[in-house]
Protein backbone atom coordinates (compact mmCIF):
# COMPACT_ATOMS: atom_id res chain seq x y z
CA UNK A 1 0.00 0.00 0.00
CA UNK A 2 1.53 3.32 -0.92
CA UNK A 3 1.99 6.07 1.30
CA UNK A 4 -0.70 8.06 0.33
CA UNK A 5 -3.61 5.20 0.41
CA UNK A 6 -2.04 4.90 3.85
CA UNK A 7 -3.14 8.81 3.94
CA UNK A 8 -6.61 8.80 2.79
CA UNK A 9 -7.35 5.78 5.22
CA UNK A 10 -6.66 7.85 8.10
CA UNK A 11 -8.18 10.87 6.95
CA UNK A 12 -11.51 8.47 6.06
CA UNK A 13 -11.82 7.59 9.46
CA UNK A 14 -12.67 10.88 10.69
CA UNK A 15 -15.61 11.05 8.06
CA UNK A 16 -16.75 14.14 5.98
CA UNK A 17 -19.68 14.71 8.29
CA UNK A 18 -19.57 18.44 7.82
CA UNK A 19 -19.66 20.36 11.39
CA UNK A 20 -22.89 21.93 12.52
CA UNK A 21 -20.56 24.95 13.24
CA UNK A 22 -19.85 25.66 10.25
CA UNK A 23 -21.00 29.25 9.56
CA UNK A 24 -21.24 30.41 13.49
CA UNK A 25 -17.24 29.82 13.60
CA UNK A 26 -17.04 32.36 10.69
CA UNK A 27 -19.86 34.83 12.48
CA UNK A 28 -18.51 34.69 15.85
CA UNK A 29 -15.52 36.46 15.62
CA UNK A 30 -16.73 39.21 13.38
CA UNK A 31 -19.47 39.70 15.46
CA UNK A 32 -16.97 39.82 18.60
CA UNK A 33 -15.26 42.13 17.01
CA UNK A 34 -18.18 44.69 16.71
CA UNK A 35 -19.01 44.67 20.15
CA UNK A 36 -15.82 45.28 21.21
CA UNK A 37 -15.23 48.07 19.49
CA UNK A 38 -18.69 49.44 20.26
CA UNK A 39 -18.50 48.65 24.21
CA UNK A 40 -15.02 50.12 23.50
CA UNK A 41 -15.77 53.84 22.22
CA UNK A 42 -18.50 53.45 24.45
CA UNK A 43 -16.38 53.49 27.84
CA UNK A 44 -14.12 56.16 25.91
CA UNK A 45 -16.28 58.99 24.60
CA UNK A 46 -19.58 60.66 25.69
CA UNK A 47 -22.25 62.07 23.65
CA UNK A 48 -23.56 59.43 21.90
CA UNK A 49 -25.82 60.65 19.30
CA UNK A 50 -25.36 64.20 20.24
CA UNK A 51 -25.31 65.20 16.84
CA UNK A 52 -28.36 63.79 16.13
CA UNK A 53 -30.22 66.19 18.27
CA UNK A 54 -27.82 69.09 17.19
CA UNK A 55 -28.84 68.21 13.23
CA UNK A 56 -31.31 65.54 12.93
CA UNK A 57 -30.81 61.86 11.63
CA UNK A 58 -29.48 63.05 7.66
CA UNK A 59 -25.91 62.61 9.24
CA UNK A 60 -26.45 59.33 11.27
CA UNK A 61 -28.79 57.59 8.40
CA UNK A 62 -26.04 58.18 5.92
CA UNK A 63 -22.75 57.18 8.18
CA UNK A 64 -24.29 53.57 9.46
CA UNK A 65 -26.27 53.60 5.99
CA UNK A 66 -22.21 53.60 4.13
CA UNK A 67 -20.85 51.70 7.34
CA UNK A 68 -23.36 48.81 7.80
CA UNK A 69 -23.57 48.19 4.08
CA UNK A 70 -20.15 47.97 3.58
CA UNK A 71 -20.01 46.10 6.76
CA UNK A 72 -22.17 43.55 5.50
CA UNK A 73 -21.12 43.17 1.70
CA UNK A 74 -17.26 42.74 3.26
CA UNK A 75 -18.49 39.81 5.24
CA UNK A 76 -20.70 38.53 2.55
CA UNK A 77 -17.42 39.00 0.32
CA UNK A 78 -15.46 36.93 2.44
CA UNK A 79 -17.72 34.41 3.17
CA UNK A 80 -17.73 34.29 -0.51
CA UNK A 81 -13.80 34.39 -0.73
CA UNK A 82 -13.33 31.72 1.51
CA UNK A 83 -15.29 28.91 -0.51
CA UNK A 84 -12.71 27.71 -3.02
CA UNK A 85 -14.52 27.56 -6.57
CA UNK A 86 -16.72 30.20 -5.73
CA UNK A 87 -17.15 33.37 -8.42
CA UNK A 88 -16.56 36.64 -6.30
CA UNK A 89 -16.20 39.12 -8.95
CA UNK A 90 -19.55 40.68 -8.02
CA UNK A 91 -19.15 40.39 -4.17
CA UNK A 92 -15.96 42.37 -4.82
CA UNK A 93 -17.96 44.62 -7.68
CA UNK A 94 -20.72 45.39 -4.59
CA UNK A 95 -17.85 46.26 -2.08
CA UNK A 96 -17.50 49.26 -4.35
CA UNK A 97 -21.19 50.18 -4.50
CA UNK A 98 -20.99 52.46 -1.10
CA UNK A 99 -18.16 53.94 -2.34
CA UNK A 100 -19.44 55.10 -5.77
CA UNK A 101 -22.66 56.55 -3.64
CA UNK A 102 -20.37 58.62 -1.81
CA UNK A 103 -18.40 59.83 -3.92
CA UNK A 104 -21.78 60.86 -5.95
CA UNK A 105 -23.25 62.94 -2.48
CA UNK A 106 -19.72 64.11 -2.15
CA UNK A 107 -20.10 65.96 -5.43
CA UNK A 108 -23.70 67.44 -4.74
CA UNK A 109 -22.43 68.34 -1.17
CA UNK A 110 -20.07 70.53 -2.97
CA UNK A 111 -22.00 72.04 -5.13
CA UNK A 112 -24.60 72.74 -2.64
CA UNK A 113 -23.53 73.19 0.82
CA UNK A 114 -21.24 75.19 2.46
CA UNK A 115 -19.66 72.18 4.98
CA UNK A 116 -16.69 73.20 7.54
CA UNK A 117 -13.87 71.28 7.03
CA UNK A 118 -12.04 69.86 8.57
CA UNK A 119 -13.95 70.88 11.62
CA UNK A 120 -13.22 70.32 15.73
CA UNK A 121 -13.27 66.68 16.22
CA UNK A 122 -10.99 65.13 12.91
CA UNK A 123 -8.04 64.01 15.34
CA UNK A 124 -10.46 62.14 17.68
CA UNK A 125 -12.16 60.69 14.31
CA UNK A 126 -8.64 59.43 12.85
CA UNK A 127 -7.89 58.42 15.92
CA UNK A 128 -11.06 56.20 16.88
CA UNK A 129 -10.43 54.84 13.25
CA UNK A 130 -6.36 54.11 13.51
CA UNK A 131 -7.29 52.06 16.67
CA UNK A 132 -10.61 49.87 15.95
CA UNK A 133 -9.73 49.41 12.36
CA UNK A 134 -7.06 47.00 13.00
CA UNK A 135 -8.74 45.30 16.34
CA UNK A 136 -11.82 44.53 14.06
CA UNK A 137 -9.12 43.74 10.96
CA UNK A 138 -7.84 40.87 13.37
CA UNK A 139 -11.73 39.22 14.18
CA UNK A 140 -11.79 39.07 10.13
CA UNK A 141 -8.54 37.53 9.52
CA UNK A 142 -9.35 35.01 12.09
CA UNK A 143 -12.97 34.34 10.84
CA UNK A 144 -11.34 33.80 7.45
CA UNK A 145 -8.63 31.20 8.47
CA UNK A 146 -11.40 29.03 9.47
CA UNK A 147 -12.42 28.78 5.65
CA UNK A 148 -9.92 28.18 2.56
CA UNK A 149 -9.44 31.48 0.69
CA UNK A 150 -7.53 30.86 -2.64
CA UNK A 151 -7.25 34.28 -3.77
CA UNK A 152 -5.54 35.65 -0.59
CA UNK A 153 -4.68 39.42 -1.68
CA UNK A 154 -8.20 39.80 -2.49
CA UNK A 155 -9.20 38.02 1.06
CA UNK A 156 -7.28 40.76 3.16
CA UNK A 157 -8.86 43.47 1.28
CA UNK A 158 -12.07 42.12 1.98
CA UNK A 159 -11.24 41.96 5.88
CA UNK A 160 -9.74 45.36 5.86
CA UNK A 161 -12.87 46.76 4.26
CA UNK A 162 -14.81 45.10 7.29
CA UNK A 163 -12.28 46.41 10.14
CA UNK A 164 -12.53 50.05 8.35
CA UNK A 165 -16.53 49.46 8.09
CA UNK A 166 -16.64 48.51 11.86
CA UNK A 167 -15.05 50.95 12.95
CA UNK A 168 -17.05 53.76 11.00
CA UNK A 169 -20.20 51.94 12.38
CA UNK A 170 -18.92 51.96 15.89
CA UNK A 171 -17.76 55.63 16.01
CA UNK A 172 -20.17 57.46 13.69
CA UNK A 173 -22.74 57.85 16.94
CA UNK A 174 -20.06 59.90 18.63
CA UNK A 175 -18.86 61.74 15.40
CA UNK A 176 -20.45 65.28 15.46
CA UNK A 177 -19.40 66.74 12.16
CA UNK A 178 -21.25 66.76 8.72
CA UNK A 179 -20.66 66.96 5.46
CA UNK A 180 -19.85 64.33 2.89
CA UNK A 181 -16.10 65.96 2.25
CA UNK A 182 -15.40 65.13 6.26
CA UNK A 183 -17.36 61.55 5.82
CA UNK A 184 -14.73 61.02 2.76
CA UNK A 185 -11.64 62.40 4.25
CA UNK A 186 -11.49 61.14 8.08
CA UNK A 187 -13.63 57.77 7.48
CA UNK A 188 -13.66 56.29 3.85
CA UNK A 189 -9.59 57.43 3.22
CA UNK A 190 -9.05 55.63 6.59
CA UNK A 191 -11.19 52.51 5.49
CA UNK A 192 -9.49 52.16 2.37
CA UNK A 193 -6.37 52.80 3.57
CA UNK A 194 -6.92 49.41 6.12
CA UNK A 195 -8.34 47.62 2.85
CA UNK A 196 -4.71 48.58 1.37
CA UNK A 197 -2.89 47.00 3.92
CA UNK A 198 -5.32 44.08 4.06
CA UNK A 199 -4.62 43.60 0.66
CA UNK A 200 -0.67 43.50 1.48
CA UNK A 201 -0.78 41.53 4.77
CA UNK A 202 -3.46 39.13 3.50
CA UNK A 203 -1.37 36.59 1.55
CA UNK A 204 0.86 36.44 5.23
CA UNK A 205 -1.90 36.31 7.49
CA UNK A 206 -4.16 34.20 5.46
CA UNK A 207 -1.93 31.09 4.49
CA UNK A 208 -3.32 27.82 4.81
CA UNK B 1 -19.62 10.45 -9.33
CA UNK B 2 -17.22 12.88 -6.90
CA UNK B 3 -20.66 14.19 -5.98
CA UNK B 4 -22.31 11.05 -5.07
CA UNK B 5 -19.27 9.97 -3.02
CA UNK B 6 -19.37 13.63 -1.46
CA UNK B 7 -22.99 13.61 -0.77
CA UNK B 8 -22.80 9.97 0.80
CA UNK B 9 -19.83 10.99 2.88
CA UNK B 10 -22.00 13.91 4.49
CA UNK B 11 -24.28 11.59 5.30
CA UNK B 12 -21.79 10.04 7.37
CA UNK B 13 -20.65 6.86 5.00
CA UNK B 14 -16.78 6.29 6.01
CA UNK B 15 -16.41 3.71 3.11
CA UNK B 16 -17.68 6.30 0.33
CA UNK B 17 -15.92 9.01 2.06
CA UNK B 18 -12.81 6.64 1.59
CA UNK B 19 -13.65 5.98 -2.00
CA UNK B 20 -13.84 9.82 -2.88
CA UNK B 21 -10.46 10.85 -1.05
CA UNK B 22 -9.16 7.70 -3.61
CA UNK B 23 -10.78 9.51 -6.80
CA UNK B 24 -9.80 12.92 -5.70
CA UNK B 25 -5.84 11.58 -5.14
CA UNK B 26 -6.27 10.37 -9.27
CA UNK B 27 -7.53 13.43 -10.31
CA UNK B 28 -5.28 15.61 -8.73
CA UNK B 29 -2.50 13.79 -9.42
CA UNK B 30 -3.14 14.09 -13.25
CA UNK B 31 -4.16 17.33 -12.83
CA UNK B 32 -1.00 18.44 -11.18
CA UNK B 33 1.41 15.90 -13.34
CA UNK B 34 0.54 18.08 -16.33
CA UNK B 35 2.23 21.32 -14.17
CA UNK B 36 4.79 19.49 -12.36
CA UNK B 37 5.82 16.69 -14.18
CA UNK B 38 5.58 13.31 -12.65
CA UNK B 39 8.89 14.00 -10.52
CA UNK B 40 9.23 13.14 -6.61
CA UNK B 41 7.31 15.98 -5.50
CA UNK B 42 4.11 15.03 -6.55
CA UNK B 43 2.81 12.63 -4.53
CA UNK B 44 3.68 14.66 -1.24
CA UNK B 45 1.57 17.74 -3.42
CA UNK B 46 -1.23 15.36 -4.05
CA UNK B 47 -0.40 14.49 -0.07
CA UNK B 48 -0.87 18.21 0.68
CA UNK B 49 -4.02 18.81 -1.53
CA UNK B 50 -5.69 15.74 0.39
CA UNK B 51 -4.95 16.89 3.63
CA UNK B 52 -6.53 20.57 2.85
CA UNK B 53 -9.21 18.72 1.18
CA UNK B 54 -10.04 17.10 4.33
CA UNK B 55 -9.28 19.64 6.37
CA UNK B 56 -11.29 22.32 4.69
CA UNK B 57 -14.55 20.54 3.50
CA UNK B 58 -16.70 22.12 5.28
CA UNK B 59 -16.15 25.03 2.92
CA UNK B 60 -18.13 23.21 0.29
CA UNK B 61 -21.67 23.56 0.02
CA UNK B 62 -23.73 20.93 -0.40
CA UNK B 63 -25.85 22.24 -3.24
CA UNK B 64 -22.61 23.23 -5.52
CA UNK B 65 -20.41 20.84 -7.71
CA UNK B 66 -17.35 19.22 -5.79
CA UNK B 67 -14.72 19.78 -8.70
CA UNK B 68 -14.63 23.33 -9.05
CA UNK B 69 -13.69 23.36 -5.36
CA UNK B 70 -11.49 20.71 -5.35
CA UNK B 71 -9.54 21.82 -8.19
CA UNK B 72 -9.45 25.67 -6.47
CA UNK B 73 -7.67 23.88 -3.79
CA UNK B 74 -5.21 21.82 -5.56
CA UNK B 75 -4.46 24.90 -7.97
CA UNK B 76 -3.95 26.82 -4.72
CA UNK B 77 -1.87 24.14 -3.02
CA UNK B 78 0.47 24.30 -6.61
CA UNK B 79 0.95 27.78 -6.67
CA UNK B 80 1.96 27.60 -2.60
CA UNK B 81 4.26 25.18 -3.28
CA UNK B 82 5.97 26.88 -6.22
CA UNK B 83 5.85 29.96 -3.91
CA UNK B 84 7.92 27.96 -1.31
CA UNK B 85 10.23 26.75 -3.96
CA UNK B 86 10.84 29.81 -5.56
CA UNK B 87 11.81 31.04 -1.78
CA UNK B 88 13.86 28.20 -0.43
CA UNK B 89 14.31 24.80 -2.54
CA UNK B 90 12.46 22.38 0.03
CA UNK B 91 12.79 18.63 -0.15
CA UNK B 92 10.02 16.90 1.72
CA UNK B 93 11.49 13.87 2.66
CA UNK B 94 13.47 12.38 5.41
CA UNK B 95 17.05 13.75 4.62
CA UNK B 96 16.02 17.03 3.60
CA UNK B 97 14.57 17.43 7.46
CA UNK B 98 17.05 15.74 9.27
CA UNK B 99 19.52 17.34 7.85
CA UNK B 100 19.57 20.39 9.86
CA UNK B 101 22.92 21.79 10.20
CA UNK B 102 24.00 20.99 13.54
CA UNK B 103 24.60 24.39 14.77
CA UNK B 104 21.25 25.51 13.49
CA UNK B 105 19.93 24.89 16.95
CA UNK B 106 22.16 24.41 19.01
CA UNK B 107 21.81 27.87 21.18
CA UNK B 108 18.36 27.28 22.03
CA UNK B 109 16.66 26.15 24.00
CA UNK B 110 14.76 23.26 22.17
CA UNK B 111 12.27 22.77 25.10
CA UNK B 112 10.75 26.15 25.03
CA UNK B 113 11.46 26.49 21.26
CA UNK B 114 8.89 23.08 20.65
CA UNK B 115 6.87 25.10 23.38
CA UNK B 116 6.01 27.03 20.84
CA UNK B 117 4.98 24.96 18.00
CA UNK B 118 1.42 23.02 17.79
CA UNK B 119 1.67 20.30 19.95
CA UNK B 120 1.71 17.81 16.92
CA UNK B 121 4.33 19.47 14.87
CA UNK B 122 6.37 19.56 19.02
CA UNK B 123 5.37 15.90 19.37
CA UNK B 124 6.74 14.75 15.77
CA UNK B 125 10.21 16.68 15.93
CA UNK B 126 10.45 15.27 19.69
CA UNK B 127 9.87 11.23 18.42
CA UNK B 128 12.24 12.11 14.79
CA UNK B 129 15.21 14.26 15.98
CA UNK B 130 15.73 13.69 19.73
CA UNK B 131 14.14 10.01 20.46
CA UNK B 132 16.08 8.98 16.96
CA UNK B 133 12.79 7.61 15.56
CA UNK B 134 12.39 7.45 11.80
CA UNK B 135 9.22 8.75 10.03
CA UNK B 136 7.70 5.47 9.58
CA UNK B 137 8.28 4.39 13.45
CA UNK B 138 7.03 8.03 14.76
CA UNK B 139 3.72 7.36 12.46
CA UNK B 140 3.13 3.91 13.63
CA UNK B 141 4.31 4.60 17.20
CA UNK B 142 1.40 7.54 17.27
CA UNK B 143 -1.23 5.76 14.75
CA UNK B 144 -1.16 8.18 11.52
CA UNK B 145 0.29 7.79 8.02
CA UNK B 146 3.74 8.47 7.47
CA UNK B 147 2.86 11.04 4.80
CA UNK B 148 1.17 13.08 7.55
CA UNK B 149 4.44 12.62 9.99
CA UNK B 150 6.67 13.76 7.43
CA UNK B 151 4.26 16.96 6.69
CA UNK B 152 4.22 17.62 10.42
CA UNK B 153 7.79 17.25 10.90
CA UNK B 154 9.08 19.38 7.42
CA UNK B 155 6.36 22.12 8.85
CA UNK B 156 7.09 21.73 12.33
CA UNK B 157 11.06 22.28 11.14
CA UNK B 158 10.70 25.02 8.92
CA UNK B 159 8.33 26.58 12.18
CA UNK B 160 11.36 25.77 14.19
CA UNK B 161 13.97 27.02 12.05
CA UNK B 162 11.91 30.45 11.92
CA UNK B 163 11.95 30.96 15.74
CA UNK B 164 15.53 30.26 15.76
CA UNK B 165 16.51 32.65 13.41
CA UNK B 166 14.36 35.45 15.46
CA UNK B 167 15.58 34.25 18.43
CA UNK B 168 19.33 34.88 17.03
CA UNK B 169 18.31 38.08 15.45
Amino acid sequence: MSETDNLIDQLAQDGAVPPANALPRFVMPLAGVIALCALGVALALDGAFASVQQNGLNGIVVKWGFSLALLLLSAFALWAIGKPGTRTGGAMVALAVPFALVAALLVLDLLVAEAIFPGETWRECLAAMGIMSPVAFVGAIVATRWLAPTDLPRAGLAAGLFGGAVAMTAYAPYCTQHGMLYMAVFCCLPILAMAALGWLLGPRLLRW
Amino acid sequence: MLDQLMAAARAGDLAAYRQFLAEAAQRIRARLARKIGADSELEDLVQECLIAIHEKRHTLDPDRPVAPWMNAIAQYKLIDHWRKRGRSPIDLDDEADMAVPADTLAKADIETLLGKLPPAQAEAIRMTHIEGLTNREASEKIGIGVSAMKLRVHRGMQRLKELADEDGS
